[in-house]
């Protein structure tokens, strides 16, 4: 499947995300024409993406993805409105394959700078920061909305938090694009960055002020390209084992190939079904282990069908 | 920068090494891996290739201790959970059942044109690929009033070894009611939640054996990793006994004299029964030696931990400057296996797949009461970048911080076993 995710562009500096069109749509309980129908409207949308894709691959990135991807969100746009207009009756209880389409744009923190003009005369960040016309912007990233000491939010601002926003790359480029949409009351006089480029460039700059990942693990991510690629037939899915063995490298910083268990259980010669059973309710978040949520949770169902192949025949 | 210049350096290595026999250069019959450092990446990066290329590639380790050490769970060491043996590791499997050659000497140079490394002992080894995962080594003049000559009397311990060694009977030889004064290293710095692991031992240790002792942290930085956890479970163990300073407090601003056993703390001097010092960090220098640095690190390229100076050469682990990945073990064994793969699939062809990468850090509080960070990652054009994570929570259960912990264990078994066979 095309994933957005592989636009990423050259010779730029932080990566951001802008937007995540994430659309999915339930096929359990639809007759058969109607899934078909769907199928291929979303394959005539893989295609176009295809397509773009490649032409973005040929061309001069720096100069032509805004429009690109305008375009290519245009399209999304429009296929979410047909799928939006499926008929009732969709059994809305089973989650079933979802095909996850998320865009995302590079942000170049260079030109964020410049765009940064903009907020300067409320906003500052970077050494020695301090509150103006708005609160400072160090640490922004991760921080909870309304929550820098000694300044006085909008009471919009402050019941959103109260509500748990946090600021991330998505809450803050939905805020920016248009912050009366976003927070009705609050007291940001500042009419909007409609330009999702110009948010992916801002906000890179904005990263660079915020606790890096290698120095605080916990800290935010600067990419987001988790794509799940599901496909209806997944326990019917042929696993590569040349893939698996390269896969299971991952599995065996914890698990030991020789089938020794402490504290970790043993993984090989499981029946392949039971396997991808097991890895996809980490996927789906119903075990509860962290560590394997997020492992399996960026695994295809491919890659969780080649892990299966190959530990099942795992001898050492 | 860019160093193209031959980087023979130091005149003994570069004689002896005319004189020593040269092993066939480059170019002909099975192509040349050799692999600078036995430890998390390096060991994984020579065991991987060994073992996936089934004798199609020569795989050469270079690494001068006959034991490894772990630096990961060497605080539990201190805090007395594990004894020295337990973290111990020698390469025997890796030369008998993957046929690594493994070398027990010192990388001191490498010529790029003519594609060889030089060993302290004299000899000369050429490559086709050089992998090099050397960790970490000091900034001179980090922390004034300390060079390496002053690590007996202030051990960094952030090798492990003798220096853990060093530290734990220090520790144990603590007079009653007396101060261990910790200087925190500035970022980057291997293993971000480390430093605050081995408090938490240190502590765990004295509150048992020394309870009226004190434990001061100077600190550079305003925040660290898992900070909230650490504090709740300072407060909640160790109630009294830890006293951070950060550079709101001078944290930033130390002075040591070690003849002297004296810490100077933003003009406060603190007697020091116990001084643990662990200074800023670059990588190892064999990496500078390359030419491969840029500052105090190796820029790589994400896709195949190649460095941006040199396509035969990678650089993995703490050395590596690779972008949102900390240092770790786990990380550095993380990037040994997608280095393995590239590496491989240039020198026999074989499939190269995706980069995929993974981190968790655990750590102990105390006695069961284990947590996490962790994170997965993707190679992007300007960097490795963190796609996705998770931390443990303030409040968990104890039954849940055990279980933590005995996952731990279970990595710890899992990774020694994944680097050395
Ligand atoms: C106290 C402490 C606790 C830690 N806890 C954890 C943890 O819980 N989990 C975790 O994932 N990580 C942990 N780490 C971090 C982890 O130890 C390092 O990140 C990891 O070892 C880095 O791997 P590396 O291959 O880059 O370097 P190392 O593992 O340090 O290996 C480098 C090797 O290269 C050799 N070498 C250096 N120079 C040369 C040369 N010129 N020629 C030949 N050989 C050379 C050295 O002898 C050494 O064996 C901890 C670190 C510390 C200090």
């Amino acid at each position: 499947m095309p994933r957005f995710s592989d636009v990423i562009l050259p010779g730029l500096g932080v990566t951001g995300l802008v937007l995540t069109g994430a659309l999915a749509f339930s096929t359990a309980g639809r007759d058969r024409a109607e899934f078909e129908a769907s199928e291929a409207a979303l394959n005539a949308v893989r295609a176009e993406l295809d397509a773009a894709e490649a032409r973005i691959a040929e061309l001069n990135l720096a100069t032509v993805t805004a429009e690109e991807l305008e375009d290519a969100m245009e399209r999304l746009a429009a296929f979410e409105a047909r799928l939006a207009a499926r008929p009732e009756g969709v059994d809305e209880a089973e989650p079933d394959p979802a095909p996850v389409v998320s865009v995302m744009l590079a942000g170049n923190a260079e030109t964020g700078e410049t765009l940064f003009r903009e907020c300067r005369a409320c906003h500052q960040v970077g050494a020695g920061a301090k509150n103006g016309v708005g609160p400072h912007l160090n640490l922004l990233f991760g921080r909870a909305a309304a929550s820098v000491p000694d300044f006085r939010y909008s009471d919009s601002l402050k019941r959103a938090a109260a509500n748990g926003l946090e600021w991330h790359a998505d809450t803050l480029s939905q805020y920016i694009e248009d912050p009366r949409t976003f927070a009705s009351g609050t007291r940001m006089s500042y009419a909007g960055m409609k330009d999702a480029q110009d948010r992916a460039d801002l906000l890179a700059y904005l990263r660079t002020f915020s606790d890096d990942p290698s120095n605080i693990p916990e800290a935010d991510p600067t990419a987001q390209g988790t794509d799940h690629e599901v496909d209806p037939e997944i326990l019917a899915l042929k696993g590569d084992p040349e893939y698996g063995e390269y896969l299971s490298s991952e599995c065996t910083t914890c698990h030991q190939a020789s089938g020794g268990d402490d504290g970790i259980p043993s993984i090989v010669l499981w029946p392949e079904e039971s396997f991808v059973m097991a890895m996809h309710a980490y996927k789906d978040q119903v075990r509860p282990n962290q560590v394997m949520q997020m492992i399996a949770g960026r695994l295809s169902n491919d890659e969780i069908a080649a892990l299966a192949a190959y530990f099942a025949d795992l001898e050492k | 920068m860019k160093l193209n210049r031959r980087s023979f350096i130091g005149s003994v290595a570069a004689a002896s090494a005319l004189a020593a026999p040269m092993v066939q250069a480059a170019g002909h019959g099975k192509p040349r891996v050799v692999v600078v450092g036995g430890g998390a990446g390096g060991a994984t990066a020579a065991r991987y290739i060994a073992k996936d290329s089934k004798g199609e590639i020569d795989v050469t380790l270079i690494e001068p201790t006959r034991k490894y050490y772990t630096c990961f769970f060497s605080n539990l060491y201190l805090g007395g959970f594990k004894n020295i043996e337990d973290i111990g590791h020698g390469y025997g499997t890796l030369a008998s059942d993957y046929g690594v050659n493994v070398v027990h000497d010192w990388a001191v140079g490498v010529d790029r044109d003519a594609k060889t490394v030089a060993l302290a002992g004299g000899s000369s080894v050429p490559y086709d690929k050089l992998i090099l995962s050397p960790g970490i080594d000091f900034v001179d003049g980090a922390v004034p009033g300390w060079d390496i000559s002053a690590q007996n009397a202030m051990p960094h311990a952030y090798k492990a070894g003798s220096q853990s060694e060093l530290l734990r009977a220090q520790l144990m030889a603590m007079p009653e009611g007396g101060t261990y004064v910790m200087v925190a290293p500035p970022n980057p710095f291997r293993c971000p939640p480390g430093p605050y692991e081995r408090i938490s031992m240190v502590a765990h240790y004295l509150k048992a054996n020394n309870p009226t002792a004190k434990i001061i942290i100077a600190d550079p930085k305003p925040k660290f990793s898992k900070q909230a956890l650490f504090e709740e479970g300072w407060n909640n163990h160790y109630g009294g006994m830890v006293e951070r300073i950060g550079p709101d407090f001078g944290g930033e601003n130390v002075e040591v004299d070690p003849g002297a056993m004296t810490v100077n703390i933003d003009g406060e001097v603190i007697e020091a029964d116990v001084c643990n010092v662990i200074p800023a960090m670059k990588a190892g220098r064999i990496a500078e030696l390359a030419g491969v640095t840029d500052g105090n690190w190796a820029p790589v390229n994400a896709a195949d931990l190649s460095t941006k100076a040199d396509p035969d050469i990678h650089v993995l682990g703490d050395a590596a400057q690779q972008g949102d990945m900390p240092k770790s073990g786990f990380s550095a064994n993380s990037q040994a296996k997608v280095c393995a793969n590239a590496v491989r699939g240039a020198l026999t062809g074989s499939r190269v797949f995706p980069a995929k990468f993974a981190n968790t850090c655990w750590s102990l509080i105390d006695t069961n009461d284990g947590v996490k960070v962790g994170a997965t990652y993707e190679a992007t054009p300007e960097k490795i970048a963190k796609v996705d994570g998770f931390i443990s929570q303030t409040g968990e259960s104890a039954e849940v911080r055990k279980k933590t912990y005995e996952e731990s264990e279970g990595w710890y078994t899992g990774i020694t076993a994944d680097m050395f066979g």
